[in-house]
């Protein structure tokens, strides 16, 4: 569960989120849309720590992040839009990796639980590859494989499709998809609208560093309320 | 024949300085780099200065004056120090301020994207430079490295200048007790053997860490 309370964030001049409060609950996915510029990856990196918020306070599964600092985000995981795998590693590498080093955890038992990880994610034959030899599908599915590896509880997808090729965003979505059906607290920021209609509890529209709607999706889609969710609709549909 | 045999026996036991001097040089300006990268890219102010000083000096004045320096000059100061212990601190903090841009540069060189992996997955710092950061920089830094590493066979002739008996000052002292400039082309031969040496391995390093992107 995650609980932001009057997040603010700025760069330099520039107020990135503004205000945003939101509650996401325990196996809820959330898909968060947006014209570019409106703070959705922000978000995201706020409520991992990569960006340290100006004021308010968020809480991850009931521990602040102002007062618990790290251990707060020790349950949530996170995928890149750019898959940052370790080069100097292995497939296998990659996931055993953090288990190890972070949580010293039994070699053989990690070792034991990302091959299962890699089959879910159908890259059993590739975990001797390095990550140069796979295709940007196949590195975004490990990437997704090593956030697991962790167990967390959280999954934030930061635009996890947006440097793939087009042919290559379905294997990814796919993975992402049979996540949803688990128990885990999804947020996916996300240009592939067909998808956060599918798959998303809920919908945040972001616009200048505010959540402007957080509906369920067929009121985002179907009916959309205000004009300016609808032409960011149209615009984003016009490309596809 | 036996001339040559004769000779290369004394040059190689010049050599044994050499060596010395070029392992100690190796192991601790590789250590006294890594040490002032991390110093360089970390964010205190007053260390940030005082390494950009010692880079700034070390590789700005030339290392027969620094070996000068320590030999001659030190004693000034009432600092007096042996000829190897002088040779060794001065090729060490030289050599260290190179290192310590080679390697800068190298960690600098590595995606942000990097780091942030490490942190989502719980890395701390020390484990983020040990882990991802550094092996990777390793590879990148490598054919500076193998330049350093041979440049360094070659400066540490530089010590005959200080009576330190190397391999370079054998080969002299040969030369002008025997009249022949045979020691010389003997010297010349164990150089480029060194160098060789040198060059393989940094090949098979490369090598090892090629078989990544």
């Amino acid at each position: 569960m995650i609980e932001a309370k009057n997040i603010y964030k700025s760069f330099a001049e520039l107020e990135v989120l503004s205000d945003v409060s939101f509650t996401v609950n325990q196996g809820e996915v959330i898909s968060v849309i947006g014209p570019s510029g409106s703070g959705k990856s922000t978000l995201l990196r706020c409520l991992i720590g990569l960006e340290e918020i100006d004021s308010g306070d968020i809480y991850i599964e009931g521990l602040s992040v102002k007062k618990a600092g790290r251990k707060a985000y020790q349950k949530m995981g996170m995928v890149f839009q750019g898959f940052n795998l370790f080069p100097h590693k292995t497939v296998l590498g990659n996931l055993i990796e953090a288990p190890i080093v972070v949580n010293d955890e039994d070699k053989k038992e990690v070792k034991k639980r990302s091959e299962a990880l890699l089959e879910k994610v159908g890259l059993s034959d590739k975990k001797d590859a390095y990550p140069s030899q796979l295709s940007g599908g196949q590195k975004q599915r490990v990437a997704i494989a090593r956030a697991l590896a962790m167990q967390p509880d959280i999954m934030l997808f930061d635009e996890p499709t947006s440097s793939l090729d087009p042919e290559l965003v379905g294997e990814v979505l796919t993975v992402i998809r049979d996540l949803a059906d688990e128990n885990i607290t999804m947020m996916v920021v996300t240009h592939e609208m067909g998808f956060a209609q599918d798959v998303s509890d809920r919908v945040f529209f972001m616009d200048h560093g505010k959540i402007v709607s957080d509906s369920v999706p067929e009121k985002i889609f179907v009916n959309p309320e205000s004009e300016r969710i609808q032409s960011f609709l149209t615009k984003i549909l016009s490309q596809n | 024949m036996d001339y040559i045999i004769n000779v290369s026996g004394y040059i190689l036991e010049g050599s044994v300085v050499t060596f010395q001097l070029y392992l100690i040089t190796a192991l601790f300006s590789v250590l006294l780099g890594i040490a002032g990268a991390l110093g360089k890219i970390s964010k205190i102010p007053l260390l940030n200065s005082f390494l950009a000083f010692y880079t700034w000096v070390f590789r700005g004045t030339p290392l027969l004056l620094q070996l000068f320096f320590a030999y001659y000059g030190l004693p000034v100061l009432g600092i007096t120090l042996e000829p190897f212990p002088a040779a060794a601190l001065t090729f060490t903090i030289n050599y260290g301020a190179y290192f310590t841009e080679i390697f800068r540069g190298g960690i600098e060189s590595i995606d942000n994207g990097q780091y942030e992996a490490a942190q989502v997955l719980g890395m701390n710092y020390r484990q983020t430079m040990s882990r991802i950061i550094i092996p990777q920089t390793v590879k990148r830094v490598l054919p500076a490295t193998s330049n350093e590493a041979i440049n360094l066979v070659k400066d540490s002739a530089l010590v005959a200048v200080i009576g330190l008996g190397d391999l370079l000052r054998a080969a002299k002292v040969a030369v002008t007790r025997d009249f022949s400039i045979i020691p010389f082309i003997i010297a010349a031969v164990f150089y480029l053997v060194i160098s060789s040496v040198i060059v393989n391995i940094f090949r098979r390093l490369e090598n090892k860490y090629s078989v990544y992107e």
